[in-house]
């Protein structure tokens, strides 16, 4: 499967690119230096069998299907020798344009045979001018037709499938335009990546894209759910108070916003038209969206993953990243120049970092500092707990209170809580910074991260406890909608408390920061703790919307009105984030979170409902079954009735039912685990390999320099008129390295002078 | 397609949609804001492919651009000639290269060149030097600067000559994540 020749495509990096490539057309001397360089330099020579003929530059390509294209053919175009040249009829020396005219030729040899997609992903990916590209792209296209025409009489077929793909493409063209059209928000988050960087930025990415998952469930519930509801109505006989906005229940209770107003029937219109069961669709509905979530999450964390943690185990809180990773979308003055200042700061801090790297800590401090984290830990624990107890305890006490409060608000005191547990809470263990003392500053961020979302997993997880154990199984009419009811009101106090903290918290911290204590200046944006209320709002939309197939709509409204009320105060309130903060790894766990206890504690929720409970026997598509899933039981026995649909059958009774096919699914995707892991583990052995190789060929470099210096002395000594030819011109201004320029060209064209004299 | 555009003939967009990251809208887009940068300058019809190149002061002007510490280096490292005048074509290929959707391996390679100050391929002391003094500003003292650079030419270089190749830069962009996201400009 996975043999020798894959391991070729990776990371080998070939050094080729010769000096003075810049388009200058006065620098000839240095011209006839660029054929030998190419020839004298080391190359990575044949590990696991890699065959190097031509000194090209190998490099990762990013499209794994052009990869493997690439494979076979043994010259792999991208960053060949003809980079940035000029007009090849321009070139002096013959050996140079010869040289460049054929691995074009070749580059274009390699394009031709590639699917078009793939070609012009490569002729996009080239480090080419603009020209140069669209001269490469016109010669490709000619040699292609040429040989199209060749072939014509017998491959109809593949100009049938040469025009599909280009129609395909044509259609992607559009529709991606289509999308950047109705693309949200894109001058506000231009201006805000301009102002602020890309690290705050991340945050309100991170909201959009959380609003698109709610559009869509939106429209999915709305239309296969609510519409066709809406067709068959139902009366409402309760009056509206203006409390139902927040409180949910009341003349709320009715509509279609919860579970139990929708009817268990199959709707038909005309008779012997259409059916449309109601029980089926509910189910199938939820269940789409689910999987859509599902998969997508999937392929986001997949894909953030792959980008950002190529080599995890390198931990580089190094200088380099921070000299090299300026934030080119910063674009205001005020802010670049911020920027600067923090950068400065920043390096500082970095550089005395690294000079006390070497203090070792005695024993007793590391015990110290050992004891402080495991006091920490245990009182957030402790704390963490006894808010579930507390909430527990509230939760099974709160019908009574409602029954001796006659007051219809009455039912909001319970999410107030959970709100203000929310509120203070998390601030508090942010507090516990100050005390405990962290050797890398990013672990910090990521404890602080673990305590607060296992806070607000476990509130979650105590409250959907309560309402599976206590609520479901009381005998209330309408269980469901009762905790439909609760989590929107857990979801609108907790957006009216978000409100809240950004109108006053805020502009309160603001006006003490640049009136009273003035020392503290302004904050700087929390993206921690913004983003995990935005993820449990999230976990609260998505086990709510079987409850509540509204929820979504509520959640779109709430998101919108959230990025505008952020956008302000952040603009108002704010200043720029002052240390780097690695955006994209922080993304990559924020959507791990969203995924791993999130996602998957909405899917348990779910299942046990679904599987475990029994639905009320008044209200709602699944009145009077003994279980939720007994809809789909019936279903499939009422196809297996009919002949046209057994293959159906068929497949939930053999693959969905039957457990030796799950055992045999998880066996098989076990043992493909376990090869990609093992694989990974030979590719890191490999990469310390070749990381040697060329720290020992950079050795062995020097060491031929310094012979062929030492030899060139001698020869001096004793031949001193002949060696004036020998000198070339040296143009780096750098002084340290300029000796070993000299030598370097010495020998670059001693090289050529002998390679071009058996020629001649 | 029903496009009324007569800026450019329609090979012409397909090639530069092939050529660069964008869609034909977004090319309209940028070629619009080309064409404010110098108004007399650049012609309206470019189906005669007309040599046009709008100067470094003009560029340097754009909003995008004008607070950026590199600005001079990134209009030098795409222009024709390396003097930071620029025609459409590199204009098209800057932003295309400054995009979200172009490769790391791409970026990395025109970020290598964008720090090389001196155009001899390689990221020497002076390069970095250059570089730290860019970013910030004349807040570090001189021997900050050169301790700064000594550091990133330890942790970086890997064959230890001394200075940065191209394998190296891209080497280290590899252990730097941030990398595609900050090496952006939106336009």
């Amino acid at each position: 499967m996975l043999s020798d020749d894959q391991v070729n495509e990776i990371i080998i990096n070939v050094e080729n690119v010769p000096p003075g490539v810049q388009n200058h057309r006065s620098s000839n001397l240095s011209v006839p230096a660029k054929s030998g360089v190419n020839s004298s330099f080391g190359m990575v020579s044949s590990v696991s069998g890699i065959d190097v003929k031509d000194p090209h530059v190998y490099s990762r390509r990013n499209d794994r299907k052009a990869k493997q294209l690439l494979r076979f053919s043994p010259l792999n175009e991208s960053f060949s020798q003809t980079h940035h040249s000029p007009d090849l009829v321009d070139m002096d020396t013959p050996c140079t344009s010869h040289e460049s005219i054929q691995g074009r030729q070749k580059l274009i040899a390699s394009l031709i045979p590639m699917a078009s997609r793939d070609r012009i992903k490569a002729i996009r990916n080239q480090p080419r001018t603009m020209e140069e590209k669209r001269k490469l792209r016109r010669m490709v296209d000619r040699e292609k037709s040429k040989q199209s025409r060749r072939i014509f009489e017998l491959n109809c077929c593949t100009q049938c499938l040469n025009s599909i793909s280009l129609a395909y493409r044509r259609c992607k063209n559009i529709l991606s335009e289509l999308l950047n059209s109705i693309s949200l928000w894109q001058k506000t988050l231009k201006i805000i990546g301009g102002k602020f960087g890309t690290s705050v930025l991340s945050y309100f990415n991170f909201l959009r894209w959380l609003l698109k998952f709610n559009i869509f469930s939106f429209i999915v519930t709305f239309s296969f759910i609510t519409i066709p509801q809406f067709t068959v109505g139902g009366n409402n006989a309760l009056q509206f108070t203006g409390l139902e906005f927040f409180t949910g229940a009341g003349y709320f209770t009715d509509t279609v916003m919860y579970y139990g107003f929708y009817t268990n029937s199959t709707i038909r219109h005309q008779s012997g038209g259409a059916s449309y069961d109601m029980q089926l669709a509910y189910i199938f509905t939820v269940a789409a969206c689910l999987v859509i979530c599902f998969f997508s999450l999937l392929f986001s964390m997949a894909r953030y993953f792959r980008n950002n943690f190529i080599n995890p185990h390198i931990y580089s809180r190094g200088i380099a990243k921070l000299i090299f990773c300026w934030d080119f979308t910063i674009t205001h003055e005020k802010a670049v120049k911020l920027k600067q200042k923090n950068l400065s700061t920043e390096i500082r801090e970095n550089l005395s970092e690294i000079l006390q790297e070497n203090i070792k800590l005695t024993l007793s401090q590391q015990l110290t500092h050992l004891s402080v984290h495991l006091v920490a830990w245990v009182v957030s624990t402790g704390v963490a707990i006894a808010c579930c107890v507390a909430v527990y305890y509230l939760a099974e006490n709160n019908l009574e209170f409602l029954k001796s409060h006659q007051n219809p608000g009455a039912v909001l005191l319970l999410p107030f809580v959970v709100s203000c547990i929310n509120l203070a809470v998390p601030r508090f263990y942010s507090m516990f910074g100050l005390v405990e003392h962290f050797e890398v500053p990013r672990q910090e961020v990521y404890v602080l991260l673990i305590r607060n979302i296992f806070l607000k997993i476990s509130i979650i997880g105590i409250l959907c406890y309560y309402w599976l154990h206590n609520v479901a199984l009381a005998g209330e009419e309408c269980w469901e909608t009762l905790i439909g009811q609760e989590i929107y009101r857990l979801l609108l106090m907790d957006f009216v408390f978000s409100l809240a903290d950004s109108f006053l918290g805020e502009f309160l911290r603001r006006i003490i920061g640049m009136q009273f204590i003035t020392s503290l200046g302004l904050q700087e944006f929390d993206i921690a703790r913004n983003v995990l209320e935005l993820i449990y709002a999230q976990t609260l939309v998505w086990i709510g919307t079987f409850f509540c197939p509204l929820l979504p709509f509520i959640q779109m409204i709430t998101l919108f009105i959230m990025f505008y009320v952020k956008n302000i105060s952040l603009m108002m309130n704010f200043q720029p984030p002052s240390k780097a903060w690695r955006a994209s790894q922080m993304m990559t766990f924020f959507i791990f979170l969203l995924f791993f206890p999130s996602f998957t504690g909405v899917l348990c929720t779910l299942a046990i409902t679904i599987w475990r409970l029994k639905p009320s026997a008044d209200c709602g598509p699944f009145r009077g079954l003994p279980f939720f899933i007994h809809s789909i039981y019936s279903w499939i026995d009422t196809l297996s009735k009919s002949p046209s649909y057994l293959w159906v059958v068929w497949i939930y009774r053999n693959l969905i039912g039957s457990v030796h096919f799950f055992f045999i699914l998880t066996l098989i995707v076990l043992i493909i685990t376990y090869l990609y892991w093992q694989i990974t583990e030979g590719r890191k052995i490999m990469i310390r390999l070749l990381h040697e190789q060329i720290i020992n060929e950079g050795k062995d470099k020097m060491f031929l320099i310094e012979k062929l210096t030492k030899l060139q002395d001698t020869e001096r000594r004793a031949n001193p008129s002949s060696l004036t030819l020998e000198r070339t011109d040296v143009e780096e201004p750098a002084p340290l390295h300029s000796r070993e320029h000299e030598a370097a060209h010495d020998l670059r064209f001693r090289r050529s002078v002998q390679e071009n004299s058996p020629k001649a | 397609m029903g496009n009324k555009q007569t800026v450019f003939t329609h090979e012409q967009l397909e090639e530069y949609q092939d050529c660069t990251f964008f869609t034909r809208k977004e090319i309209m887009r940028l070629f619009y804001r080309y064409q404010d940068l110098a108004p007399q300058l650049v012609p309206l019809d470019y189906t005669s492919c007309p040599d046009v190149k709008v100067p470094y002061e003009l560029i340097g002007t754009m909003p995008e651009l004008k607070d950026n510490p590199f600005r001079l280096r990134i209009a030098q490292v795409f222009s024709e000639d390396g003097d930071g005048h620029m025609t459409l074509n590199n204009f098209l290929d800057m932003f295309s290269v400054m995009s979200e959707m172009a490769p790391r391996d791409l970026k990395a390679y025109y970020a290598f060149k964008i720090y090389d100050f001196n155009n001899d391929d390689y990221i020497c002391m002076w390069d970095l030097e250059q570089t730290v003094t860019k970013l910030t500003r004349g807040e570090l003292s001189a021997e900050e600067v050169s301790l700064v650079c000594e550091k990133v030419l330890d942790e970086a270089d890997g064959d230890h000559d001394g200075r940065l190749s191209l394998e190296d830069f891209q080497n280290m962009i590899l252990r730097a994540p941030d990398f595609l996201s900050t090496f952006h400009i939106r336009i």
